[in-house]
C-alpha cells in the first residue's frame, strides 16, 4: 500500500514507512507539509507542531477534507487552545523529545487495532533544532524514522535551510529517504520510496 | 573484562538462588554469564563488559531501582531490563529501565528479550557511527565544490560506508515498537545531556 498525496514534482503516492523532508521557506514548506499529511479515509493524522497553532493545523486540515477525528496533534507552540473534538497534547517546549515520543506513542496508541494507517508531520524541524544539539537532533530523527518505517506510517518534516548552516542542513537531510525542495511556485523531488 | 570470546555479558541479580539457577541455565549456551543474589553484590560485578542487566526489582536490602540508579549514573551504554510483580504502565519508561519483564519469567521471553536489548545497543553504536561519517561529509560537501568530490576517493569510501550503515540500520531493529521508541529516545537525551540529571533545571525553555 501507498500513501496518496496531491502532486509533488510527478509524484503523487509515498510507499509505506517512507519519510519525506520538505525543505524551503517556512510559509512554503508549511503548507506543502499541510497537503502531505492530510489523511485520506481510514487514515489518521499526527502533527507536532512547534510553530503553528493547532487550531491553524485543524483549519487547514479541515480545508484539506479531514474530520476531526482523524486528526491527533502534539503541541510545542505554548498556544494555550483547544480544539472541539481533537486531541492536544501540550509540551513545555520543542527540545522535550522525550515527552515527544510518549505523547506521540499515547495519542498512536488510542487505536486498539494494530495497523494504524498514520500519517505524521513535524513541523518543523528548524524549530527544534534551536532548542537541541544537531547531534541529538539527528539521532532522535534516525530513531523516530525507523519508528515510521516499521509502523509503515507516512513520515513528513520541514525544514528551512537558511537558518541552518549547511553542514547541519547537509547532516540532517542524510536521515531522510526523499526531499522535496520548495519554492513560492516551484517543486523538486528526490530520493527514493514515492511514484 | 578479557574479550576471550565474543560472547555479550549478562548480570542476573535476583535474591532466590534457585531462579539465579534456572536463569543460568537458560543462559550459559548463548552468554557469558555474571549473577548477583542482591543489590550490593550486583555492584560489586558490575562493570563496563557487562552489556545486559537482569534486575529483580523487589530484594531485601538494596532495591532494584537503587541498583539501577547507581548503574545509570555510571554509564549509560549498558541496557536494563527490569523484572516486576506487577506489569507497570506505560509512563515507567521514564524511570530509567530499558524493558520489563513480569514475573514469572519463561525461557523464551527471555532471550527475545535480552536479544532486543543487545540490538538496541547496535543501532545505539551504528548510529552514533553514523552520525560522525555523516557530519564529516556534510563538512566536505560545504567546503568543496560538487566537481571536485565527485573525483575525490575519500569522499566516495565516506558515501559507501554510510550507505553500508545505513542498510545495517535499517535491518538491526526492524520491528520497533512504541515504548522501544520511547526508550530509546529518552537514552539518546540522557547521552547527550552530558552527565547533567535531567530534572535539575524544571522546564522553563
Amino acid at each position: 500500500m501507498s500513501y496518496r498525496t496531491g502532486d509533488f514534482d510527478g509524484a503523487s503516492a509515498f510507499d509505506d514507512g517512507v519519510s519525506l523532508l520538505i525543505t524551503g521557506p517556512s510559509t512554503v514548506t508549511t503548507e506543502g507539509l499541510l497537503d502531505a499529511v492530510a489523511p485520506d479515509d481510514g487514515e489518521r493524522a499526527v502533527l507536532i507542531t512547534m510553530n503553528t497553532g493547532p487550531k491553524t493545523i485543524v483549519k487547514e486540515l479541515e480545508r484539506r477534507g479531514a474530520d476531526r477525528d482523524q486528526i491527533g496533534i502534539i503541541d510545542c507552540t505554548n498556544a494555550e487552545t483547544d480544539v472541539e473534538g481533537v486531541p492536544v497534547r501540550r509540551l513545555n517546549s520543542p527540545g522535550d523529545l522525550t515527552g515527544i515520543s510518549l505523547e506521540f506513542a499515547k495519542l498512536l496508541g488510542q487505536n486498539d487495532d494494530e495497523s494504524v494507517r498514520a500519517r505524521v508531520g513535524v513541523a518543523s524541524v528548524s524549530t527544534a533544532l534551536m532548542y537541541t544539539e544537531p547531534r541529538t537532533m539527528f539521532r532522535f530523527l534516525h530513531v523516530f524514522t525507523a519508528r515510521i518505517r516499521s509502523g509503515e506510517m507516512f513520515g513528513v518534516f520541514s525544514l528551512d535551510p537558511t537558518m541552518h548552516d549547511e553542514k547541519a542542513y547537509n547532516t540532517i537531510r542524510s536521515v531522510f529517504d526523499c526531499e522535496a525542495e520548495m519554492t513560492a511556485d516551484d517543486v523538486s523531488l528526490s530520493g527514493t520510496g514515492y511514484e | 573484562m578479557a574479550d576471550g570470546d565474543d560472547q555479550p555479558t549478562v548480570l542476573v541479580v535476583e535474591d532466590e538462588r534457585a531462579l539465579i539457577e534456572l536463569y543460568v541455565r537458560w543462559l550459559e549456551n548463548d552468554f557469558e554469564v555474571l549473577t548477583a543474589e542482591g543489590g550490593e553484590a550486583a555492584l560489586e560485578q558490575f562493570g563496563e563488559d557487562v552489556d545486559v542487566v537482569l534486575l529483580d526489582r523487589l530484594m531485601p536490602g538494596m532495591s532494584g531501582d537503587e541498583v539501577l540508579e547507581a548503574i545509570r549514573a555510571q554509564t549509560s551504554d549498558c541496557k536494563v531490563a527490569m523484572v516486576t510483580a506487577v506489569e507497570p504502565d506505560f509512563d515507567v519508561i521514564d524511570m530509567g529501565f530499558d524493558d520489563y519483564l513480569t514475573k514469572p519469567i519463561e525461557r523464551e521471553e527471555l532471550l527475545e528479550t535480552i536479544d532486543r536489548l543487545l540490538s538496541r545497543s547496535e543501532f545505539d553504536s551504528i548510529e552514533q557511527e553514523l552520525y560522525a561519517l555523516s557530519s564529516k561529509q556534510a563538512a566536505l560537501r560545504a567546503s568543496k565544490p560538487k566537481e571536485e568530490l565527485d573525483e575525490n576517493e575519500e569522499f566516495a569510501e565516506l558515501q559507501a560506508r554510510i550507505d553500508e550503515l545505513q542498510a545495517d540500520l535499517d535491518t538491526t531493529l526492524p520491528e520497533m515498537g512504541d515504548d522501544e521508541f520511547v526508550a530509546m529516545v529518552r537514552d539518546i537525551e540522557a547521552d547527550d545531556s552530558g552527565g547533567e540529571s535531567p530534572d535539575s533545571e524544571g522546564g522553563d525553555q
